[in-house]
């Protein structure tokens, strides 16, 4: 049976917000990142936070019957995604977090290198979630999910969630850019004006940890480090300032959900994976302007 | 600005000893920054004049002893600007409007006043030409002057400066040197750390000289003696 675009448009609605969502601020996050030479955190991270949530149904059974999960069954909770997401965005959040860390604690100690250190808690943080996923006793297909990150399969109760977490990220991010910056570009200037230099350490990781989370679980690891680290490296060459930067890297992603559900819907592909290769299309541009330089 | 009098020191060390984890680097220093001072820390390299002026910055805390600014007194900083990343996207005027992230307004925006402080002082450094430039792309002795001007915006009651004619040519140092001296003129007090003895020796009333962990305060004349100089330098040193 075929499905016009309008009927598409209507049938996959919370997909389609979810992903344009994840386009708009996804990127904002990791022009920051790109800014702090740490962009490989954001392929990374989501790994770290998918292993977290394969370890929360790991332990579901036995949280259910220790700690408690506001008094249901397994099976009850498995079925009531309201309490089913909150419980994995909280495992998600710590894995991200504890991964998050672990790298900027190893980076101040300053042994080895930043691409060596990164590269292998991408591989463990990869391993990790595979053998927790065979260990998981509950889940299994929610797990296969995840790794295969079916952005299509959005319904209303994570469409509402990944909408909220990112435009509270975007409403932090616009409000405390200036500062962000600064902490970035000069932190020891931001010591000597006597800003809480830790503090905005801390808020920007917890930015960049929440949106993590959240697109980790909703729409996919694929899709979201290739909305972290694609936009940012498509914008800079055509950025003169902060603001066109963080402009441009958040218009790239958001042509690159647009490209992205074009294809997916024309060519019967995977959202998540359409969009990525779009991203991946916005590159060409700023290639052609490095070639030409 | 400071709520300080007159004659009441903007910085103030007793018998302060800075360094790293338990390694003292320098120390037993008494020094008092008072209004309207010009002074220039030299010492070779190694001798821990670097550490003294972070000290001073209050980034690196006192081992023993205290180091306090008086009232609320504001300093200004200007870094050498090879410690900074050029690969970022800021224009020079993003860069200067940093100097007011102390006073931020309601949703964390400059006030009106603040970003014509911003304007004005791009202006007095020779930069209005280049205000939408991205700083990456300013000659040595232009970022040097944004840097100032970032500095200068903050509204300072001293101006800490480390090295900053390094690495520029002969005619941006003279323009530096020439705002520096202007400023002095009007009141604000300057500090900076230098390895161009000449400059010292032109500009500054008094002089650090840091070598062996101590510090020892004077005038140019009486500490810049040749002979005080081939001891501390080496051979040669008489001049840049």
């Amino acid at each position: 049976m075929e499905f016009s675009w309008l009927e598409r448009l209507s049938l996959f609605r919370f997909a389609l917000l979810a992903s344009f969502t994840a386009g708009l601020v996804c990127p904002l996050v990791g022009a920051f990142l790109w800014l702090r030479r740490t962009s490989f955190y954001g392929i990374t991270l989501p790994q770290f936070s998918a292993a977290g949530v394969v370890l929360g149904y790991v332990c579901l059974p036995w949280w259910i019957t220790t700690i408690g999960l506001g008094g249901l069954s397994l099976d009850e909770a498995l079925g009531d995604p309201h309490t089913i997401m909150n419980y994995l965005l909280a495992w998600a959040a710590l894995a991200c977090l504890a991964g998050l860390a672990a790298l900027v604690w190893l980076g101040r100690r300053g042994r080895g290198s930043e691409t060596g250190r990164v590269a292998a808690a991408f591989a463990l943080a990869t391993a990790a979630t595979y053998v927790f996923g065979r260990l998981s006793p509950v889940g299994q297909s929610h797990v296969e999910e995840l790794l295969h990150g079916e952005v299509l399969g959005v319904g209303s109760h994570e469409c509402e969630t990944i909408v909220f977490v990112l435009l509270l990220v975007l409403a932090l991010l616009l409000l405390f850019r200036r500062e962000l910056a600064l902490v970035s570009f000069d932190p020891e200037f931001a010591r000597v004006l006597q800003k809480r230099v830790l503090a905005l350490e801390v808020l920007l990781h917890c930015l960049c940890t929440l949106t993590v989370a959240a697109g980790t679980i909703i729409v996919g690891p694929t899709m979201l480090f290739g909305l972290l680290v694609l936009p940012p490296l498509a914008a800079r060459p055509f950025a003169r300032s902060m603001g066109a930067f963080l402009a441009l890297s958040s218009g790239a992603g958001l042509l690159a959900a647009l490209l992205g559900t074009t294809l997916s819907f024309q060519a019967d592909l995977p959202l998540g994976a359409a969009i990525v290769a779009s991203a991946g299309l916005t590159l060409l541009p700023a290639a052609l302007r490095r070639a030409s330089a | 600005m400071t709520t300080a009098t007159p004659c009441e020191p903007l910085i103030r060390l007793r018998s302060a000893a800075f360094g790293y984890g338990a390694r003292r680097v320098v120390s037993g220093i008494d020094l008092e920054i008072a209004p309207g001072r010009f002074l220039g820390i030299v010492g070779p390299n190694g001798s821990g004049k670097t550490t003294l002026f972070r000290g001073l910055l209050g980034l690196v805390p006192p081992l023993e002893g205290s180091c306090a600014r008086t009232g609320r007194a504001v300093i200004g900083y200007v870094p050498q600007r090879e410690s900074l990343d050029a690969s970022f996207p800021l224009t020079v005027r993003e860069v200067v409007e940093m100097g007011t992230y102390q006073r931020l307004g309601r949703l964390r925006r400059p006030a009106a006043e603040d970003l014509a402080l911003v304007d004005e002082w791009i202006e007095r450094v020779g930069l209005a030409p280049q205000r939408t430039r991205p700083f990456a792309e300013l000659s040595g002795g232009q970022r040097q002057r944004a840097l100032l001007a970032r500095a200068l915006v903050t509204r300072p009651d001293v101006l800490l400066l480390d090295e900053p004619t390094s690495g520029v040519d002969r005619g941006a140092q003279e323009q530096i040197l020439a705002l520096l001296s202007e400023l002095h003129r009007g009141g604000l007090a300057i500090l900076l750390v230098s390895h161009q003895l000449s400059l010292v020796r032109r500009f500054v009333e008094e002089v650090l000289v840091v070598a062996d962990g101590r510090v020892q305060q004077g005038t140019p004349v009486e500490l810049l003696t040749p002979e005080r100089l081939e001891l501390l330098f080496g051979a040669g040193a008489g001049g840049d």
